[in-house]
């Protein structure tokens, strides 16, 4: 663990306080990590996911000693130091040549870990054809039935989702779609269609890692990038046409480790929103609030019942407490104003009729 | 009339953008994602993979693009916002959820008293400057007083008495207290958090127990001079014997000496107050040591022996 530091200038507990917990988080950073051997396949392949990521992704291009299933803590020092909660871990052995480690972090610890190889990729040079902008968000595209049955295609589309579009956003400029990333399974074998497998394969992860004949038997995962084309159609909604992108990659899965249930519950808590928040929120009733015809947005608010009891009038000296004596003394001193034109002599009179 | 063509061509015109499936996709509006649950078509996939990917995928994204063209959207400067539905799928966050603050003294009061948090603008109207000028801070509206050339000084005060260093005084009082009252509030929040989970961490423990060393030091008469020493105990420093003057005015002798026959006087009174009865006896205690602890009860029991030893006590 880090030592825990007190910020010593307004610079530093600035950036303490923006990695601070939220209750909306920002977009999860990537680290790409270079094991002890990479190799150029998986080198490339990382380079290319990066720029999808970026600019929220750091490259570790050194070489480093890092075996996420033995041994975590060097991956959990670097999300503390990094501020980052994805880390993609390239290595290439003899017994899994051209391996990547996809790592999702929870609260600085590792919450699961998917290992994919790569048969085979397509850059992004090799397609001459329009790139998207960096940093604008991507749409994801799942086909197959296995992400909605089987364990471990449901946690490829939930890393896959959290690590290209897993952050909450309220609204998006719709000018700004510019790519897709689909992600398509091949045929699903007979093994895994039956119940009776399904329900094997989901009994089979409870173990932390999976067996190599148990992930030999998944369907390949193909990933393609394709930016997309709007063309008028005619109606409100436009046609689309894609067109390859690149990179192009065919994934097969390997080892695996689920996360902790517990861990899991804690990290799937929502905060609860405040009432003001639900309010604003689509799809819901706003009280008391409505459009008129002419398109003017109309609220009805409701007072309260007035105590005219209590209504603070103007104040008149007429009015007041002891009002039997004030009124004789107004009564003469108006006749005296009539009688001589106001004036000193008017004054001295209306003094003395008073005592 | 014959409107069949207009629905002809309205339906063709809609044939362009929509999209059938055996089983209709999943659309995510709140990440722009969406699911195909369809199986694969396995003849298509062997024939040409790429054409297939492609064509799952306009499809797929096709419905997802009908999703988002059909949400409710807010004009912006760079062309209309789309408003996203909160995401339907379940994703774990990075961190944990935000602790809640623990609230401080005033805000525990305000809340018991119904108080609303009012909020104050930075900026305050300078009417000698014609401008907003900051309500704190580098040229802040608080040092007014300290800086202007002129300042109202009231008839009765002293000679030496600086209006500007009163005004600052003042200001840094005030500081200084907020800045005590935020140290409170935090060891509160860290004493409330400590309590529920450990003892003290040991250098606070260390200091509590320096803390309370050097009281005990100070009151022996002698400072703790003839104290036994622990291995490694430092000299504590700044503690001196305080004496009185020997030359004092007679007035304040004899108020003095006065006060201490008075305290001889009520002193043994004020004993007796205390305890139960208007003798030096502790009934309580008395009974308690008669029936071994059992009470009162007990020991009437007994009867007439046990009376006798109570007896026996008294002095």
């Amino acid at each position: 663990m880090l030592r825990t530091v007190k910020p010593k200038n307004a610079r530093s507990k600035r950036v303490l306080l923006a990695r601070e917990p939220k209750e909306v988080e920002d977009p999860r950073t990537a680290i790409f990590v270079n094991g002890t051997h990479a190799g150029e396949k998986v080198k490339s392949v990382m380079k290319e996911l990066m720029a999808l990521k970026r600019p929220h992704a750091i490259s570790f291009s050194k070489k480093n000693a890092v075996r996420p299933f033995e041994d975590a803590s060097s991956l959990e020092f670097w999300a503390q130091k990094n501020d980052a909660s994805l880390f993609v871990v390239g290595q290439t052995t003899k017994k899994r040549p051209d391996g990547m480690v996809f790592v999702r972090m929870y609260d600085g610890r590792v919450l699961d870990m998917c290992e994919v190889g790569v048969d085979r990729f397509v850059s992004m040079q090799e397609f001459k054809t329009p790139k998207s902008t960096p940093g604008h968000k991507p749409m994801m595209h799942f086909a197959s039935e296995l992400f909605d049955t089987h364990p471990r295609f449901m946690q490829l589309k939930s890393m896959l989702i959290s690590f290209f579009n897993g952050e909450a956003i309220d609204s998006i400029s719709l000018a700004g779609l510019e790519h897709v990333i689909s992600v398509s399974v091949g045929p699903t074998p007979a093994s895994l269609t039956s119940t009776a497998a399904a329900a094997s394969a989901t009994l089979g992860p409870t173990a932390s890692t999976s067996t190599t004949s148990d992930s030999a038997l998944l369907p390949k995962v193909h990933i393609r990038a394709y930016t997309i084309r709007l063309l008028a159609s005619g109606v409100r909604t436009p046609r689309i046409e894609l067109t390859p992108m690149g990179p192009s990659l065919d994934l097969s899965l390997r080892r695996h480790t689920d996360a902790d249930a517990e861990v899991l519950k804690q990290a799937l808590k929502r905060p609860t929103l405040r009432k003001q928040e639900v309010e604003k929120g689509l799809g819901r009733k706003r009280k008391n609030l409505e459009v008129d015809e002419m398109g003017d947005l109309r609220g009805r608010i409701h007072v309260g019942k007035q105590d005219l009891g209590r209504l603070q009038t103007r104040k008149m000296k007429g009015l007041k407490g002891a009002r039997a004596d004030a009124m004789d003394v107004d009564v003469d001193d108006d006749a005296d104003d009539d009688a001589d034109a106001s004036g000193s002599e008017g004054s001295r009179t209306k003094r003395r009729r008073s005592e | 009339m014959d409107v069949s063509d207009i629905l002809a061509a309205h339906a063709e015109k809609q044939k362009a953008v929509a999209v059938e499936k055996d089983i209709p996709l999943e659309v995510d509006a709140g990440f722009l994602a969406v699911t195909d649950l369809n199986p694969v078509d396995t003849e298509s996939y062997g024939e040409d993979l790429e054409e297939y990917l492609q064509s799952t995928a306009r499809d797929g994204v096709q419905a997802l693009i009908n999703a988002l063209f059909a949400l409710p959207t807010t004009p912006s400067a760079d062309g209309p916002l789309a408003q996203l539905p909160p995401p339907t799928t379940q994703l774990p966050r990075a961190k944990h959820l935000p602790k809640p603050k623990p609230p401080t003294k005033w805000e525990q009061f305000a809340r018991a008293k119904g108080i609303q948090k009012k909020r104050k603008d930075k900026k305050v109207w300078d009417e000698e400057k014609q401008d907003w000028v900051d309500r704190w801070g580098w040229k802040g509206a608080n040092k007014k007083e300290e800086t202007q050339w002129l300042s109202e000084v009231r008839a009765n005060a002293d000679v030496d008495h600086d209006p500007a260093k009163a005004a600052r005084d003042a200001r840094k009082e005030k500081m200084a207290k907020n800045e005590r009252q935020h140290q409170q509030n935090l060891a509160r929040a860290q004493g409330a958090s400590a309590s529920a989970t450990a003892p003290a961490p040991p250098q606070e423990r260390k200091k509590q127990i320096d803390r309370t060393l050097a009281t005990t030091r100070s009151s022996t008469a002698s400072m703790g001079k003839f104290d036994r020493k622990l291995e490694g105990e430092k000299k504590l420093k700044g503690v001196k014997r305080k004496f009185d003057p020997t030359e004092v005015s007679a007035s304040n002798e004899k108020s003095h000496n006065l006060a201490i026959l008075q305290g001889l006087d009520r002193g043994p009174t004020a004993k007796k107050s205390r305890s139960s009865g208007d003798d030096v006896l502790n009934v309580r205690k008395a009974i308690r040591v008669a029936s071994k602890g059992k009470g009162s009860a007990a020991l009437s029991r007994e009867g007439g022996g046990a009376k006798s030893r109570s007896n026996k006590g008294r002095r």
